[in-house]
């Protein structure tokens, strides 16, 4: 027990070794995403349609791009609770900008409204990552808090109503981001991918995702070892706020309103999300595609329902419930396996 | 006193034959033969991985064995559990202090076994029955203190009053002085001695070898997982019960000192202060010094390191090279040399989940990148680097941190730290959990940071280690400095009188058994 | 606007509270007090409630001087249980409430009108009918009644689908309306999904329709909210053309505009709307002024919205 053999220098790995080292709670997501595509299959044939999948990937788009952010935050040892109001709030004030009159209607107005969101998410999320790391409060608390004011103030600021894009030529600039397509693949997703390449390469090749994970395994080594834990976590919620004005972008051209129902418990979907994904919520583990693919999962559930004929409307939370349960369980028990 | 005409004839209280135990494929215990008889300290003694742990499990009812058998009194039997085993008389203390830390001493001795009068607990009864309890421990503990507010000596007593409240033959006592300072830890062994005297049988598990030398009557000694021997431990010196452990000769444990005069001054620390913990600190570092810190657990002197590097917010004066400076984070620190080597190795030195490559280079990210990205070559050369340089053995390179040894966890932790190219090293508790040959190793680190012309601070409750090694030591009492020793006054008792404040020798004696 | 608006809410809600002084002194009694408690603006149709409610409040202090009207808002039945007595403290004669829901409200209801106040309650009705003075209501049933009695005269053999609400007594109420219209037609209800009142459930839910079922000759989705999400799904799929009709409800005047101008997608609404409040609120002060006998229910009609009568209820300023 005691003789542990020295790694030798440069050796090379048996493809069992590299089998064992294979990272199966990475996998775990993808299997259980392949097992519900066969589910859905089984429901309704026109389930794995070209045109059923794209809508699905579509529709998933704002999730999924906040789940990226949400990896960030939690993989850190963070929480951000408000995400969900957040997005009615950076898309109320991209609206509100577009309706403003400020420059003519045209792509011009449309690239500057995309900053504007993508300032005041990241605002948003700076005030999130200060106030719980110089303020040292519980994240949870935090973002509770703001959680309530994004909500109130988007209220405040559609009167109680809802704040709608006034002008139709600009909805028609502004169309083509939900409802475009590149090479048959529907712009959103190729937002999703794009936003997950640049997460991953972030979290994974970068020094600073280096340090975010480092922070959430375990914060006072990440201290010792001269890391600047508030830094890091904040840079992570502004990361998160981020992701958030990108998922605007994206949902501000589908309906060309924000409302009080905009993104509502999106921070819960988000949440979960990474959790299905494999990041676990104690920190220090963070997997960019499994959350993609939890929102896709979780996306694909509440299509499944809808297009089965067997549950009861009555129903339908109780059966998606159990089957964000079930995809758990396996992806756990592959977990252990690795 | 010693026992070593224990009659053969007296039956053993709890015996092992040919015990052995396998988690999996491994075999980490095999074939122990083990009598411990009534009125005996009998001391296992070995290596980390040895087998000590799991041998104690095995007699505590802890773990079940994969062969042989454990008989008490005479009589062959299995523990369906601990609880079982304690009902029969065979008591664990814990090494861990496993006590609520916000409850009274009096509520944890009796926590699971309240007396009560109807649905009332009798605090009253129980606080008596505690207060007697501990002073037959020779221990003056309030029993309405609140755990939490204890030094983790007291709390180590308040344990092993807890244990010894239910009625017992032999009592286990896993690493029992690895948290306490010298004073608390001759006290302790007086109370072993009691309870010897009483009749009980006490198996003491440690590897601090003077101490066994102390107070054991039998060692038997253990090597990967089998028994070398068992014998009296009268005559048995702590030189050869460690080759006997390591099964090589250990006799050179410190390595030479060479001591070097007027050299260059590399830190110096004037009127320090963190606050609440340390304070009128002042002292000086020279180039190829290794300056060793002494005092009680709780005396201030890890708080002052991490006030110095950074980690605390101070106040005081701190030059380096004749430079004032001051430092908020450890990063500050770092770039102007200093790196800090914490006591908490799994809590605040390495990443446990993490791979060793991504530790080692954690400090020092900033220069293994290509572009914005982590070069991963570079980190596996410096990995490569560590391994040789260090000598880390780890079965495979992918190993997660927490899966090495307490030994080889230092060492990568000295490697990640050694990165940082720093001229002065403050290395906390080198040695605390490391076996005997791997101790050794990390003194020849030492010595060599230190001959090539580092500056090393060492701070240890170890006082043989810092003899061994230093050539000043510094002792802290309270959060202030207590006196310094050097050269032929560096002995343990010169140290101890300076750590504790009392005078003479006689005096310590005195007040332990006051 | 909207600064208008707080600044006269403030000044509204300051002089109220100095208005139990000046009528417990005042024995002629022609300054009274209506509070009005309804629920935060938590989707469209409830940004409407607070609109109306704070518009009438205005129109009816200029009608009647001495009159004071508070309304309050509050994000859920314990608040607005709270709401309640901090009204009844500063003293009301009258009280306009719209309840968040009908079990939790009751006996908060019940206390203020054992304190000999006026009690007129809008929209949801409480679980005890003997509370209320006065209980205006749209009509639940009958918005789903005139949307299928539409839908059968001018569709005739058709496939619906169909977008519910919460499972709540109002969507139930409706849902009841619509089968009972139906009822005998040649008209065939394909599926019916939660859409949760919300633009983007209900886009979701209306994609999926789309594609598990290739013809599609109509949807009732029962609120104008969900309508705009059921027409953009059914726009980015570009089955303009199999799909008929949507029918919405409400009154929602993004919707009014579309029946007004003519849009062929949605060419009715039907109403439920949110100034019910103003009548009550209305009717309320005329029995504080008039000492009209205004008590029992007053059930506003499901009245049909077309494109000839479309323009009475559209209101341009309101948010909803």
């Amino acid at each position: 027990m005691s003789e542990e053999t020295v790694a030798r220098p440069g050796e090379t790995r048996s493809f069992g070794q590299r089998l064992r080292e294979t990272d199966l709670a990475g996998i775990a997501p993808f299997v259980a995403l392949a097992l519900l595509m066969v589910l859905g299959y089984v429901v309704n044939e026109n389930f794995l349609s070209v045109n059923n999948l794209l809508n699905v990937a579509t529709r998933c788009s704002f999730i999924a791009i906040i789940a990226v952010g949400a990896t960030f935050v939690i993989s850190a040892g963070g929480l951000d609770l408000s995400v969900g109001s957040m997005t009615a709030f950076v898309a109320g004030i991209m609206i509100l900008f577009m309706n403003g009159g400020y420059m003519a209607d045209g792509v011009g107005l449309v690239a500057v409204a995309i900053l504007v969101a993508i300032g005041t998410g990241a605002l948003s999320g700076l005030l999130n990552g200060t106030v719980t790391t110089l303020g040292r409060i519980e994240p949870f608390i935090v973002t509770l808090g703001t959680m309530a004011i994004f909500r109130s103030v988007t209220v405040w600021l559609a009167d109680g109503g809802s704040i709608a894009i006034s002008s139709s030529t600009m909805r028609s600039y502004l169309r083509p981001i939900y409802t475009g397509e590149i090479l048959g693949l529907p712009v959103p997703v190729w937002i999703i991918l794009a936003v997950g390449l640049v997460g991953a390469f972030v979290l994974y090749k970068t020094p600073f995702g280096r340090h975010v994970l480092a922070v959430g395994s375990n914060e006072e080594v990440a201290r010792y070892s001269g890391v600047s834990v508030s830094r890091v976590r904040a840079l992570t919620y502004v990361i998160q706020g981020v992701c958030v004005a990108i998922a605007v972008v994206v949902y501000v051209p589908r309906l060309g309103a924000s409302t009080t129902t905009t993104g509502l418990l999106w921070e819960l979907q988000a949440i979960t999300a990474v959790v299905i994904g494999g990041t676990a919520l104690r920190g220090g583990v963070g997997r960019i595609w499994g959350s993609i693919c939890g929102a896709f999962m979780l996306e694909i559930v509440g299509n499944i329902m809808v297009l089965s004929n067997f549950v009861s409307e009555y129903l339908i939370g109780a059966v998606q419930g159990a089957i964000i349960i079930v995809a758990m369980l396996m992806q756990r028990s592959l977990m252990r396996k690795g | 006193m010693a026992r070593d005409a224990i009659s053969e004839e007296s039956m053993p209280v709890l015996e092992a034959r040919g015990l052995a135990k396998s988690f999996g494929p491994v075999e980490v215990l095999s074939d122990i033969d083990l009598a411990l008889y009534p009125g005996e300290v009998h001391a296992i003694i070995g290596e980390n991985g040895a087998g000590k742990s799991t041998l104690m499990k095995l007699m505590a009812g802890h773990l079940a064995p994969s062969r042989g058998s454990i008989s008490l009194e005479g009589e062959t039997l299995r523990f369906s559990g601990p609880v079982d085993a304690e009902k029969r008389g065979i008591v664990l203390v814990h090494q861990e202090i496993l006590l609520a830390p916000h409850r009274t001493v009096a509520q944890n001795i009796f926590l699971g076994r309240e007396l009560k009068r109807g649905f009332l607990t009798r605090d009253g009864e129980m606080n008596r029955l505690a207060a007697a309890a501990l002073s037959d421990l020779g221990a003056e503990i309030d029993p309405r203190a609140v755990v939490a507010s204890l030094s983790i000596a007291k709390r180590q007593l308040v344990q092993i009053a807890r244990a010894l409240q239910v009625p017992h033959k032999a009592v286990i006592f896993d690493e029992p002085t690895a948290a306490l300072t010298p004073f608390e830890t001759e006290a302790l062994l007086k109370v072993i001695r009691d309870l010897r005297d009483r009749g009980i049988a006490v198996l003491y598990i440690s590897h601090r070898l003077p101490e066994v030398g102390a107070i054991a009557d039998r060692v038997t000694v253990l090597r990967d997982g089998r028994r070398v021997t068992t014998r009296s431990a009268e005559g048995l010196e702590p030189v050869e019960m460690a080759r006997l452990m390591v099964g090589r000769d250990v006799s050179q444990l410190y390595p030479e000192r060479h001591v070097r005069a007027g050299r260059e001054m590399l830190l110096s620390v004037e009127n320090f202060e963190v606050p609440g913990l340390a304070a009128n600190i002042s002292f000086t570092l020279h180039r190829g010094e290794i300056l060793g810190f002494a005092g009680l657990i709780g005396a201030g002197r890890t708080e002052l390191m991490e006030g110095i590097v950074g980690l605390r917010p101070s106040h005081g004066t701190l030059r380096i090279k004749d430079r004032p400076t001051r430092f908020s984070s450890a990063d500050q620190s770092m770039k102007a040399g200093i790196v800090y080597l914490s006591e908490d190795r799994k809590g605040k030195g390495l990443l446990l989940d993490k791979t060793l490559a991504t530790n080692l280079t954690l400090a020092t990210l900033s220069r293994f990148t290509r572009g914005p990205m982590v070069d991963g070559r570079r980190e596996n050369a410096a990995l490569d680097k560590a391994f040789t340089d260090f000598d880390i053995r780890a079965r495979r390179r992918s190993l997660l941190a927490g899966q090495l040894s307490g030994g080889n966890q230092q060492k990568l932790l000295l490697a990640k730290m050694m990165l940082a190219d720093p001229k002065i090293v403050i290395i906390d508790e080198p040695t605390r959990g490391i076996d005997i040959g791997t101790k050794e190793q990390i003194y020849r680190f030492i010595a060599e940071l230190a001959e090539a012309g580092k500056g090393v601070i060492v701070v240890s409750s170890e006082m043989q280690e810092l003899i061994g090694i230093c050539e000043r030591i510094i002792v802290m009492r309270g959060g202030r400095m207590a006196g310094e020793v050097t050269g032929e006054a560096m002995t343990e008792d010169e140290i101890v009188m300076r750590a504790t404040g009392v005078e003479s020798v006689e005096e310590i004696e005195g007040a332990m058994h006051a | 606007m909207r600064r208008s608006l707080m600044v006269g809410l403030a000044a509204a809600l300051a002089l109220s509270a100095a208005v139990p002084w000046a009528s417990a002194q005042d024995n002629e009694k022609k300054d009274y007090t209506i509070g009005v408690s309804v629920p935060a603006a938590d989707h469209g149709w409830t940004g409407g409630v607070v609109y109306h409610a704070e518009r009438e409040a205005k129109i009816l202090e200029k009608k009647y001087p001495g009159l004071k009207v508070m309304v309050k808002t509050s994000p859920n039945g314990a608040d607005q249980a709270n709401a309640l007595e901090d009204m009844t403290v500063q003293g009301i004669d009258a009280l306009v409430t719209l309840p968040q829901n009908s079990d939790e409200l009751t006996d908060p209801v019940r206390e203020v009108k054992d304190k000999g106040i006026f009690v007129t309650v809008v929209d949801r009705a409480l679980s005890d009918d003997s509370i209320h003075d006065l209980y205006v209501a749209g009509n639940n049933y009958g918005l789903g009644h005139v949307a299928g009695e539409y839908m059968k005269k001018n569709l005739g053999k058709a496939n619906v689908v169909v977008i519910r609400g919460l499972p709540i007594t109002i969507d139930e109420e409706r849902q009841k309306g619509f089968n009972d219209a139906i009822k005998g037609s040649d008209i065939k209800v394909l599926d019916r999904q939660y859409g949760n009142w919300s633009r983007d459930d209900a886009f979701k839910v209306m994609q999926d329709f789309l594609t598990k079922y290739q013809n599609i000759d109509a949807v009732w989705c029962q609120d104008d909210d969900m309508a705009v999400g059921v027409l953009e799904a059914i726009k980015q799929a570009g089955r303009q053309d199999g799909i008929k009709m949507v029918v919405g409800g409400a009154g929602m005047k993004d919707m009014i505009k579309r029946v007004a101008d003519g849009d062929k997608m949605v060419p009715v609404d039907v109403l439920y709307p949110p100034s019910m409040v103003a009548t009550a609120m209305d009717l309320t002060a005329a029995h504080l002024y008039d000492q009209a006998p205004v008590r029992g229910k007053f059930i506003l009609d499901a009245t049909l919205v077309t494109k000839d009568n479309a323009m009475e209820y559209y209101f341009k300023d309101s948010p909803f």
